[in-house]
Order: structure tokens, then C-alpha cells, then sequence
């Protein structure tokens, strides 16, 4: 490529009025926001420029009541990203064709990513069978956290239910219903395909006895040193299947908490940095946010996938 | 609980949409999508394999081709030899008949010749005998009983032709 005259792209008198632009509004920034309040006091700034102190509610909001059942920012949220997810597939997908458009091509793709992603690690058999849930799981996180990162989420206010001012838009992933209602789902799936897989097998892995109960038939039969031996080998696994047992349940918390904080601190991130200086100091924080989004959607998915095929290999205690 | 939000209509709600867009995801985008690429892995699989199909026709034609061609070719130097051999074979043969040929009329023309110089022979010792008649009769004047004196000469002609022929 040829070198061009001038500085990223733009004539030199371009580039230095834009130079210029971005350094009053930074300046703007700083004077504007709580940093440049704290250290020079308030210059006599009009009072719309000053930022707001952040206000963090862990609790959504409910935005009206429909049939009795309250409707809250992030249900609301929520609708918009299945609006546009399926939006955006549908009409990717409408006329497909063996040769595809490029929008074709970039729907394709994001799918048969997602189809390798679980064809590798759970094999091309169950990867298909988990396919669906690990997809939509990822789909609706990282479509959730990107959304959330749209200028009006989190800006509109509307009266609340309860006559307050309250957001009209929410990320949703700070709302703990939604991760736990996924770490929920992902759960039951994990058991479900564990169990169809594997029938009652599976569930030897939280009841391994086996020892134990041989230490009894080697006690009947007066091996006594190896029955004290099979009781305590027996013991420590029951001991081990219960741990088995409660890791599994810690697992909906450790997923619940593991999407809700990392969104939630995010979007707490990017309030302050905005109450700390309002414009150009969140930039890069707004990208900081698009890699985590994606990664916890990974994550989440990645994570639902490991389980499930971890569930669904049997445990050593045939052998 | 209360301060972290969790309450059950929103919890079923985000069940519910979550239910949802697994159903809508599963039938306007999973279902469809691996079904087409499914259906274009298949289509290339089978292309690769036609390909290799046709790869392998393309050579058994090529061997085929060139094995015709070899037996043609074999086939047209036999032609040649033949040919070659028959005109040979012809050649001699016309050869040979003309060879007989002008023998047998140089043969002829032999015998000619010696019947000709025999004649000419004859008739010279006809014409001498008489001429050697005549110049006697005249020496003696006196005529020789002509069939006797004919006798004499020949007889002396044959003594002189066997003196010659030998």
C-alpha cells in the first residue's frame, strides 16, 4: 500500500481539527465529571453538563403489570434480544441456497461455529444432541450483554409500576433471574442427558456403595483385616459421591454468580467511569465489555457443554 | 434474596423466554442452517468423489486409447510388409519372365541365323558345283556326263565341309 500523505487517513488540517475537537471535549470531560469537581470545585458549568452520581439497583424494576403478572425493565430487555436474534436469523435463513449470499455466509458461520465448538469437545453424537441449548445459551448471553451496551439501555427513564422513575431498558444479564433461570436450565439438561445417556448408572457416581457394602461380604466371610480395609475405602467413597453430589448443585450458584457479577460489575464499571469523566473516558471500557460479554457467553455455554460431557461418560467405579 | 432480586414471576418469565428462543433459534436458524451444511458437505463429498470418478475413467480411457493405438500401429507394419514382400516377390517374378523371355528369343534368333547361313551354304555350293561344271567342260571341251561330274564335286564338297566342321 502506497503511503499516504497526512495522519490516519485525513489531510493534515483534518486530522488537526479533529485533534483540536477531541481535546476540548476531553476537557469537557474532565471538568464535567466528578474527577475534575473533586480536584478544581464546580467552574460554573450549566448544570445539565454535570454528571450524575451512579445509583447501583441489584433489583430490575417493574415497568407495568400485564394480566397481574409485573413486567420488569429486563423481561422487556429480554424481548427485544429474542426480537432481534430471531429477526436476524429468520431472515438469514429464509431462502437459503447452496451457494450462499454473504449474509447467509455470516449466519452459517456463526452457527457451524457454535456446531464445531460442541462436535469437539462432546464428540459429533452428542455434540448435536447439545447443540441446541449450548447454542441458545450462547446466543441469548452474548446477544444480552451487547445489547446492553446500546446507547437507552440504562439512559430512558419511564414511570415505574410504583410511580418511580425507573429505566425502561436493562441489561440483562445484571437481572440474577436471567442467569439463574440459565444456570437452572443448564442443570436440568446436564442431569437429563446424563440419565438418558447412562439410565440409572449415573447415578453411581453420588451413590458408590459398592465398597462399602463388599466390606460386609468379606466380613460375613471372616476376612476381617480386609473388610476394615473395604469399609474405609467404602467410606471415603460415599464420601466422595456426596461431594459429587453437592458439586453439582454449587454449580447453578457458581454459574448464576459468575454471569450476574461479571455483567453486573461491567455495567457498574462503566457508570462509574462515565460518572468520573462523561465522555471519551468509558471508550475503552465499552470494548473491555464486548470481549467479556463474549467471553462469559462462551463460558457459560463452554461450561454447560463440559458438564454435559463429563455426565454423560461413566464413571470409573465399573471397573 | 430480596436485595439480589431474585423473585419467581421474573425468574419463570426468563424460563419462559429462554424456552422460547430455543424454539424459535431451533426453527429458523439450527434446523435449517445444519441441515444446508449437512446438505453442502454431502454435495461436496460427493462432487470429490465424482471428480476422482471421473479421474479414474479419464486414465482406463487413456490406457485404452494408447493400447488401440499401439495394436493399429502394429497392425499397419504388418500391412506394409506385406505389401512390401508381395512387390518384392512380383518384381523377381517379372524379372525372372523377362530373363526367360529374351532367352528364349535369343534362342530363336540363333537357330534363324543358322538356318540361314545353311541355306545360304547350300545354295553357294549348289551355284559352285554347276560353275565348276561348266569351267571343266569347257577345259576339255568336251561335255562330262553331267550326272557323274555332279557326283565327283559333291563328294569333294563333303570331304571339305567335314575338314571345316572339324
Amino acid at each position: 500500500m502506497a503511503k499516504k500523505k497526512g495522519c490516519l487517513g485525513c489531510s493534515f488540517p483534518v486530522a488537526i481539527v479533529v485533534g483540536l475537537i477531541i481535546l476540548a471535549v476531553g476537557i469537557l470531560s474532565f471538568l464535567s465529571g466528578a474527577l475534575g469537581n473533586a480536584l478544581l470545585g464546580n467552574i460554573g458549568l450549566p448544570e445539565w453538563l454535570l454528571a450524575e452520581s451512579p445509583e447501583v439497583h441489584l433489583p430490575t424494576s417493574v415497568i407495568f403489570h400485564f394480566l397481574g403478572f409485573p413486567v420488569t425493565n429486563t423481561i422487556i430487555t429480554a424481548w427485544i434480544t429474542i426480537i432481534v436474534l430471531v429477526a436476524v436469523f429468520y431472515f438469514g435463513t429464509r431462502n437459503m441456497k447452496l451457494i450462499p449470499s454473504r449474509f447467509q455466509t455470516a449466519i452459517e458461520s456463526v452457527i457451524s461455529y457454535l456446531l464445531t465448538f460442541c462436535e469437539d469437545i462432546a464428540g459429533e453424537k452428542y455434540g448435536r444432541r447439545f447443540f441446541a441449548i449450548v447454542a441458545t445459551i450462547f446466543l441469548f448471553v452474548i446477544t444480552n450483554a451487547w445489547i446492553g451496551l446500546i446507547p437507552g439501555v440504562g439512559t430512558i427513564l419511564v414511570q415505574g409500576a410504583d410511580g418511580h422513575m425507573v429505566h425502561l431498558f436493562r441489561p440483562v444479564n445484571t437481572d440474577i433471574n436471567l442467569p439463574l433461570a440459565l444456570a437452572l436450565i443448564s442443570f436440568v439438561f446436564v442431569e437429563y442427558w446424563g440419565i438418558k445417556t447412562l439410565g440409572a448408572g449415573y447415578f453411581k457416581k453420588f451413590f458408590n456403595t459398592h465398597r462399602f457394602f463388599h466390606g460386609f461380604k468379606e466380613l460375613f466371610s471372616g476376612k476381617i483385616k480386609q473388610a476394615m480395609g473395604s469399609f474405609f475405602n467404602g467410606a471415603i467413597d460415599i464420601f466422595i459421591g456426596l461431594l459429587e453430589a453437592l458439586s453439582e448443585l454449587v454449580r447453578i450458584v457458581s454459574f448464576t454468580f459468575r454471569l450476574f457479577g461479571n455483567m453486573t460489575g461491567g455495567e457498574i464499571l462503566l457508570l462509574m467511569m462515565v460518572f468520573l469523566a462523561p465522555f471519551m473516558l468509558a471508550i475503552p471500557f465499552y470494548g473491555l465489555e464486548l470481549l467479556v460479554g463474549f467471553i462469559q457467553a462462551l463460558i457459560f455455554a463452554g461450561l454447560t457443554l463440559v458438564f454435559a460431557t463429563i455426565a454423560i461418560t461413566p464413571s470409573h467405579s465399573d471397573e | 434474596m430480596e436485595g439480589l432480586g431474585i423473585n419467581l414471576s421474573s425468574l419463570l418469565a426468563q424460563l419462559v423466554n429462554f424456552g422460547l428462543l430455543l424454539a424459535l433459534l431451533y426453527i429458523f436458524a439450527y434446523k435449517p442452517v445444519i441441515k444446508m451444511l449437512d446438505q453442502r458437505s454431502a454435495k461436496i463429498k460427493e462432487s470429490i468423489d465424482q471428480t476422482e470418478q471421473i479421474k479414474e475413467q479419464a486414465e482406463l480411457a487413456e490406457k485404452e486409447t494408447a493400447r488401440l493405438i499401439a495394436e493399429a500401429s502394429k497392425e499397419g507394419q504388418k500391412i506394409i510388409d506385406q505389401a512390401t514382400q508381395i512387390g518384392e516377390e512380383t518384381k523377381q517374378k517379372a524379372k525372372q519372365d523377362a530373363k526367360i523371355e529374351a532367352e528364349r528369343l535369343i534362342a530363336k534368333a540363333k537357330l534363324e541365323i543358322e538356318r540361314e547361313r545353311d541355306d545360304a551354304i547350300g545354295e553357294l555350293r549348289n551355284a559352285f558345283a554347276d560353275l565348276t561344271v561348266i569351267a571343266a567342260g569347257k577345259v576339255i571341251d568336251r561335255s562330262l556326263d553331267k550326272e557323274q561330274h555332279r557326283q565327283l564335286i559333291d563328294k569333294v564338297l563333303e570331304e571339305s565341309k567335314v575338314l571345316n566342321k572339324n
